[in-house]
């Protein structure tokens, strides 16, 4: 077992293949936060008047709020001041295509394994490339505007979209949801937006990398995903940044609204650069995001893998309005040395006949505490409504927490809520019944933890299920014990 | 100062021999308030019942200690005062005040705990009972009040159970008045000792507010089998410390709930050391408009390995107004364990109702079976043969 412990460690202490920096020149605002800093992210985006005045009702309302502290989270004071808000790389002009854009950022993306180029063809995805504060470019917009479907940055979508952007922004999660919520309103630069047609399928992969890369910012993305009736679009976000001492804060806001019929699949591996073995350095990651099935049979999926971040505070989260909806949310969260993860969702029932499914899997670690903290809310009208929950927790090594907090709250007496959790550690047995057939106790370990993560890897498109099981790997080498 | 401390706390001191002790918790109750539902642990209870209360001390009759089927030892402590015999109890158990040196270590932390330090500043008499040897009958401990009481009181008990003892403890709380019974009471069951608790609790008007504090020492075992009728609000805290190895708990409970009623359990319980076992099962129901509240909490503390636990909880809404709150948490911090816990919320089987009436039962009956027979699992782990059928019986009261 020792043998075991030793070769996780090695195995986890292998470097963080995405934490290079990439030397560009940038263009950022001064750091801290006040109006006149609003006012310059929102002018060097030649924003409307409206969506100014937007931003700071959201900084006003910050600035009456205070952090959350109810998660089983140790979070350092934040120095909001010390803050760049808003970082891009320089250039001239916006690129009008790929072509245009700087070598350097291209290679960059490169290294990470996200396909701008050439190769982007191959894969068949597109992609929003997001560094630091700007969308870099943006894949396959022509072929995707032909089946009518917009896909471009924020920013873009405020210039060329401004009604359907002005309809929905706030529209799931408004400025007053909670604290980084009301943050990111007030501040956040760019990130994707989706428009599906009605009765259209989308036909590739969406996908948005999101690569933070200047020191001493933050990332404040906003994603907004409208699908309309009938339509279907499956969304992939990947996310990396450069390991450095110093903490970083990624404060996104992800916004779904799934009409009559429609669904969408949203799925995340996120690898944001956890902190060294002692813990120093990685990102702060507090993100709200929340999908509305807004009309009848929507159907909003959510899948995530979360390896990397110092700091998660992330519930993504289904509102169950429309009669019949659906929601579901799969989850691996993987923590070791000194990360804390506080994540799961919220399922509302409000709608009848509304169902959801959670399946959380949570794996601790080093040092790290690992929390699922879930709501199930049925409303006195959502007569029939279904819930199922399984959140297990494996733990490795004796050093570890894992913690499962479920809130269940039935105002309906035809409704069915089911939740099961259990915490156990790898057992020994496992091990040495793989070992006996052959295995090597790397290999063992790999193979349980893949087991006890199959049910969410299943949901994931099949390029990021393969990302995501050699993450966890990575991730896991030197650990198990 | 906040409505309820207005109504709940006095300038003046109790002068007695705990003054300091009371003074200290008084201290520690202003600087941090009653809770209210942003607090935690009282995130789905609202005191909003006990702040409209008047609280008016008057003179009343003391009730009777209420008849129990079978044979027993009797301490009946009514409106915080001990009213029975002592010197009728056998030689195996002894009562004493409590010792202020323990009271000056206690601490009940910060607004959630606010009535722990209510009722260390203002309880009536402080009761240590000691429990040395085997018990030949059950001891049981009647909480009353008064007929027509509506003022506050706070009883405060604590029992020990020396090495090797061996107890059949029957709680009774009851109140038919329509004040605050604010109780506290600590249990400490010593090594190899085993204790088993029965809880039955029945309230109108009256809000009662409960905090159970369980300290098991090497191979002590305790159970705990509690049946709640319900009351206008209830709230009920079991924490339940394993340690040291060896020890283990069981805690099941059934708790009925009516309409304008709100029934709130807090459980905790907590794995020290390894070596440790611990399995809980509660059912609630809830009728009318009433609201359940249950939060199940297990942590296993660094270094407490081989600990293995197991929480489940069942809800069933009756009604169409009624509602049910409940959490079960788990908090692991050590390698080598099994923790699980499960909670269904849900209704009557609609194919077991239609199973038994097409057996001739009438509706009402069938529901009645049902309601049954899930409220009675958790009371069939009663050990003493008539106290499980006294419990079962009250069941069949009360549902």
């Amino acid at each position: 077992m020792n043998q075991t412990v030793e070769q996780v460690d090695r195995y986890i202490r292998q470097r963080y293949k995405a934490g290079f920096y990439t030397d560009i020149e940038s263009d950022r605002v001064p750091a801290g936060l006040n109006e006149e800093i609003i006012a310059m992210i929102s002018a060097k985006k030649e924003e409307p008047e409206w969506l100014l005045e937007w931003r700071l009702k959201a900084f006003h309302h910050w600035q009456t709020m205070v952090g959350p502290n109810w998660a089983m989270l140790k979070l350092p004071a934040i120095d909001f001041q010390k803050i760049h808000y808003y970082a891009a790389p320089k250039q001239q002009d916006r690129p009008k295509s790929l072509d245009e854009v700087d070598p350097k950022l291209l290679e960059t993306f490169d290294k990470l394994g996200v396909p701008l180029h050439e190769r982007a063809r191959l894969a068949g995805v597109a992609v929003d490339a997001v560094f630091d504060s700007v969308s870099v470019g943006t894949t396959f917009q022509k072929e995707l505007a032909e089946a009518g479907v917009i896909f471009c940055s924020f920013s873009e979508a405020v210039k060329d979209h401004p009604e359907l952007v002005r309809e929905y922004l706030g529209s799931v999660v408004p400025y007053t949801d909670n604290y980084f919520a009301a943050l990111n309103s007030a501040v956040f630069s760019d990130g994707s937006f989706v428009y599906i047609p009605e009765n259209t399928r989308c036909p590739m992969e969406l996908s948005t990398y999101f690569r933070i890369n200047a020191r001493d910012t933050g990332q404040f993305e906003r994603t907004l995903i409208i699908a309309e009736p009938g339509s279907e679009v499956s969304y992939l976000e990947g996310c990396t940044a450069p390991m450095r001492d110093e903490n970083q804060l990624h404060a996104a806001v992800v916004e779904l609204v799934a009409r009559k019929q429609a669904r969408i699949k949203y799925s995340t591996v996120q690898n944001w650069y956890p902190g060294d073995e002692n813990g120093k350095g990685g990102i702060y990651n507090f993100v709200t995001k929340r999908g509305d099935c807004r009309e009848d049979d929507a159907r909003i999926s959510w899948t995530q893998v979360e390896t990397g971040s110092a700091i998660t505070w992330k519930y993504p989260s289904c509102i169950l309005r429309g009669d019949r909806s659906a929601g579901e949310f799969y989850s691996v969260a993987l923590t070791h040395n000194h990360q804390q993860a506080d994540t799961g969702t919220k399922m509302i029932h409000l709608g009848k006949n509304t169902t959801s499914k959670i399946i959380s899997k949570g794996i601790s670690a080093g040092k790290s505490n690992n929390s699922y903290r879930g709501l199930v809310r049925v409303a006195r009208r959502a007569d029939n409504a279904r819930n199922y929950t399984q959140c297990d927790s494996l733990l490795i090594g004796k050093t570890c927490g894992a913690h499962t907090f479920p809130y269940i709250e039935s105002a309906n007496p035809t409704a069915t809520i089911e939740h099961e959790a259990t915490t156990s550690r790898v057992g020994e047995d496992q091990l040495f019944y793989c070992r006996s057939r052959g295995l090597d106790e790397e290999n063992a370990v790999a193979m349980i933890v893949d087991g006890f993560c199959k049910e969410v890897f299943k949901e994931l498109p099949m390029e990021f299920a393969v990302e995501a099981k050699a993450l966890l790997e990575i991730s896991l080498e030197g650990a198990v014990g | 100062m906040s409505v309820l401390a207005e109504n709940l706390l006095s300038d003046a001191v109790l002068a007695d021999s705990y003054g300091a002790v009371r003074k200290r918790a008084q201290a520690e109750l202003m600087r941090h308030g009653f809770p209210d539902i942003k607090t935690e642990a009282w995130k789905y209870t609202s005191l909003r019942a006990l702040e409209k209360r008047s609280l008016v001390p008057g003179e009343h009759q003391p009730a009777s200690p209420p008849p129990v089927p079978f044979d027993h030892h009797l301490l009946h402590i009514d409106a915080g005062r001990l009213l029975s015999d002592s010197s009728s109890l056998p030689s195996g158990i002894s009562i004493e005040p409590v010792d202020s040196n323990r009271l000056a270590g206690l601490d009940y932390g910060n607004r959630g705990g606010a009535f722990g330090w209510l009722n260390l500043a203002r309880f009536e008499q402080g009761l240590k009972v000691v429990i040395n040897g085997r018990l030949d009958q059950p001891l049981m401990l009647a909480l009353t009040t008064p007929d027509g009481h509506a003022d506050a009181c706070h009883p405060r008990i604590e029992i020990e159970l020396t090495a090797g003892s061996r107890a059949c403890l029957v709680q009774l709380d009851s109140s038919n008045g329509s004040g605050l019974v604010n109780a506290v009471i600590d249990l400490k069951v010593g090594e190899n000792a085993r204790l088993d608790h029965a809880l039955s609790r029945h309230n109108g008007d009256a809000i009662w507010i409960e905090r159970l504090d369980v300290a098991l020492a090497a191979g002590a075992d305790y159970r705990l089998v509690t049946l709640d009728g319900g009351g206008r609000l209830t709230r009920q805290d079991i924490n339940v410390a394993l340690n040291a190895s060896g020890a283990r708990c069981e805690v099941d409970g059934s708790v009925l709930i009516g309409a304008r009623q709100h029934v709130d359990f807090h459980t905790a319980i907590d794995h020290c050391v390894g070596g440790t076992n611990s399995r809980e099962r509660f059912r609630m129901l809830a009728d009318g408009n009433g609201v359940g509240v249950f939060n199940g909490r297990i942590h296993i503390h660094p270094g407490a390995d081989d600990s293995h636990s197991d929480l489940n909880t069942g809800n069933l809404l009756l009604s169409e107004q009624a509602r049910i709150n409940t959490k079960p948490e788990l908090e692991i911090h050590a390698e080598e364990v099994t923790a699980s816990h499960g909670a269904t919320v849900g209704q009557l089987d609609e194919q077991a109702l239609f199973y038994l009436r097409s057996r001739g039962l009438s509706a009402e009956a069938a529901a009645n079976l049902l309601k049954t027979g899930f409220a009675a699992a958790p009371l069939e782990t009663a050990v003493d043969d008539a106290v499980r059928q006294w419990l079962l019986a009250n069941l069949g009261d009360w549902l």
